[in-house]
């Protein structure tokens, strides 16, 4: 099935961008000015709006012939590329699952979201849903492979997964080698409390590594 | 794939010269023209890879220059230019890659590498090593007088490192206690007594010779590729890059924290100490491989070339046995991560190091052990810096993702921030119980060092005369 790698699924959506002579500057270079400024982190649309594993917005100019001898070759238009990965299960594929997905978005970050698509061809805008939606389906692209940065697991659980995890890590480093009355009484505590516990935010970053990354080297 | 003429290659990078005496000499060059002359009078006395038939020589020489070093050497910028980026760079400019910051952070460095002002930088790596102290002395000294008489090279620092010696016997030992020197690569081409683990693994689970462009710029590498070398060809062909780094080693943090950490992983007597030892490392003290030995070190496989570094993680991917964020199992993971150990054969280096100061008894309580001046001189032969010793720096000792530790480094070398740990997976038995070392401390330090081009005799040749020609 395209579009789908178990439980999720690769949004690829390639949106033409309006060519019009007259603005200044003109439409990519304002959603690139715009993108460069747009939050990464909690405050990102993507990190409000639920759902998102990963998202990424490019503006694609032109198509660059690598290869001899050179050869010159255009597209028709430039073209905003977004791709994300969501959490949209098999079963409501068809259904409601892509729609569902992308109202969450129109309404979590309308603005921002009409800021970026304002520049394309046709964008009618997040406050008529039905044609938001009508129109964001109709730029999507059918793709068997796409960059699938998670495993099979939601958003959610993969948070839940990682609190749990860090949690579990601490008790052990805390609780190893306790009298086992003390650390089962300890530990069913701490499994209340870790149930308990609200699911952390999304795109929070991680504690900063002293380490600079990116490159060649990974 | 034709024999490689040794006699072109320097003796340094085709062998471990297991000579118990060392000293690396850190020159500075004033002109060009003087640097020219220093290599033209030193090139006849430079240890090439040419088999010892009459047994070994007193002592060996060998050089290897910094960037710095060839540019102040005047060689072409459209040579300059062509060498790899990070060697360009050399390795101060690489701390943020390499997570040299903190304690490891430059200004932390020995005075010789913190250099601002360019009058006195590095230029130029000179090496003797020497079967005695007496050996020793006696060519440095000629090095010096000869370096005198010629005027415009400035001797800037020497440091002096020598094997370890335990009751009178000359050991492989570094300032922990453990056994070191096992598992460099084999590459095709270099005659070596090779042994199985020191290659790359086939699928058919034996061990051949890695490309010999994994070592040597001029020959293809794993990947089918001539590795990224200068222009013109006859000045990379043969030689290779070195990555030098100055080790300091906190004895006392380490001995404090086997005592303290052993009373909890176990009875903190000798054997739950030795045994939390083998566990940061993947061998015991003594060199066993607690992959194939994890309960008792034994001699029969260390000094069984067909035994100590034949092995592999397959059947233990939980660590049960080797912890899966040990030392060894990190730096060469074998077939850790599948594809049958492909996604290793191209971060393979070559080690070359000694340890330096003076080894500290066992009954040793001085309150500032870690002040003492001691750690190893570890030195990396690689063809690409960047690929090879980089990348295992950077991936495999200061982070946890391919061993899937997350962000859990090296217990031993790995660089710590406060709350560090080191899981230990162990399994149901009680005598190799799981276990979380926690709060790591820095039990080693980098005092310095850099990144080196180590060339040809051919390259040298060229160089002292003023011949390299990109053209």
């Amino acid at each position: 099935m395209p579009n789908q790698n178990g439980s999720v699924y690769g949004l690829t959506l390639l949106c033409p961008i309006i060519n019009d002579h007259r603005a200044s500057p003109s439409h990519d270079l304002q959603i690139r000015a715009y993108l460069a400024t747009l939050p990464t982190g909690p405050d990102s649309p993507f990190a409000i709006a639920p759902h998102t594993h990963l998202a990424r917005l490019v503006v694609m100019d032109d198509v660059v012939f690598v290869g001899a001898p050179a050869r010159e070759e255009h597209l028709k238009s430039k073209y905003l590329v977004f791709e994300a990965n969501i959490d949209c299960p098999p079963h409501a594929i068809g259904t409601t699952g892509l729609d569902t997905y992308l109202a969450g978005l129109a309404m979590a970050a309308p603005q921002q979201l009409d800021a970026i698509w304002s520049h394309c061809t046709g964008y009618p805008g997040t406050a008529n849903l039905q044609a938001f939606l009508h129109y964001m389906k109709a730029c999507q692209i059918e793709t068997t492979f796409f960059f699938a940065a998670t495993n099979d697991k939601s958003v959610t659980q993969t948070l839940k997964a990682l609190q749990t995890q860090r949690a579990v890590a601490d008790f052990i480093a805390t609780h190893q080698g306790k009298d086992p009355a003390e650390l089962q009484r300890d530990f069913l505590a701490f499994s209340q409390k870790l149930i308990a516990a609200p699911t952390p935010k999304p795109a929070v970053p991680a504690p900063q590594r002293p380490m600079q990354t990116g490159g060649r080297n990974e | 794939m034709s024999k490689l003429n040794a006699t072109d290659i320097q003796g340094f990078v085709l062998r471990g010269y297991n000579m118990p005496f060392a000293r690396f000499c850190f020159l500075h060059f004033e002109d060009a023209e003087s640097a020219r002359k220093l290599v033209g009078a030193l090139l006849s006395s430079i240890t090439t890879g040419q088999l010892w038939d009459q047994g070994k020589p007193q002592s060996t020489l060998n050089i290897a220059f910094t960037f710095k070093g060839l540019v102040k050497l005047d060689l072409p910028l459209a040579t300059l230019i062509s060498f790899p980026v990070e060697f360009q760079e050399g390795m101060k400019s690489r701390s943020g890659i390499l997570g040299d910051s903190g304690v490891n952070a430059p200004e932390h460095w020995d005075a010789v590498w913190r250099d601002e002002t360019g009058a006195s930088e590095v230029h130029a790596w000179l090496a003797v090593h020497a079967l005695s102290a007496e050996a020793l002395d006696a060519r440095a000294t000629d090095l010096f007088t000869l370096v005198e008489k010629i005027g415009g090279v400035r001797v800037l620092d020497t440091q002096d490192a020598a094997s370890i010696v335990l009751d009178g016997n000359v050991t492989t030992k570094e300032h922990f206690g453990y056994t070191d020197g096992f598992g460099n690569p084999d590459y095709l081409g270099i005659v070596r007594k090779s042994q199985p683990g020191q290659g790359k693994l086939m699928p058919d689970g034996t061990w051949v010779p890695l490309a010999t462009g994994e070592l040597l710029l001029g020959y293809a590498d794993e990947a089918g590729e001539l590795p990224i070398a200068p222009m013109p060809h006859l000045l990379g062909a043969n030689g290779t890059f070195m990555v030098y780094r100055k080790l300091h080693q906190n004895v006392g943090t380490f001995r404090r924290f086997l005592d303290e950490w052993s009373a909890r992983y176990g009875a903190g007597d000798a054997a739950a100490k030795e045994k939390l030892a083998s566990k940061f490392i993947g061998r015991w003290r003594d060199g066993t491989p607690i992959e194939i030995s994890p309960n008792t070190p034994d001699s029969a496989i260390t000094q069984d070339p067909n035994r100590s570094t034949n092995f592999t993680y397959g059947s233990d991917t939980g660590g049960a046995r080797c912890p899966v964020g040990a030392h060894i199992r990190r730096v060469h993971p074998r077939d850790a991560f599948g594809f049958q150990g492909r996604l290793i054969n191209r971060r393979r280096i070559t080690r070359r190091g000694l340890p330096y100061g003076p080894y500290a008894a066992s009954d040793d309580n001085s309150p500032d052990m870690d002040s003492v001046e001691r750690g190893v001189v570890f030195m990396a032969l690689n063809a690409s810096i960047s690929r090879q010793f980089e990348f295992v720096q950077q991936q495999w000792i200061n982070y946890g993702n391919d061993a899937h530790v997350g962000n859990e480094k090296d217990p031993l070398i790995g660089n710590h921030m406060p709350g560090e740990r080191f899981v230990i997976q162990g399994d149901t038995n009680p005598s190799n119980p799981p276990f979380v070392c926690a709060h790591l401390p820095n039990f080693v330090e980098l005092r310095g060092g850099d990144y080196f081009f180590l060339p040809s005799m051919t390259a040298l040749g060229m160089i002292a005369m003023n011949l390299v020609d990109p053209r």
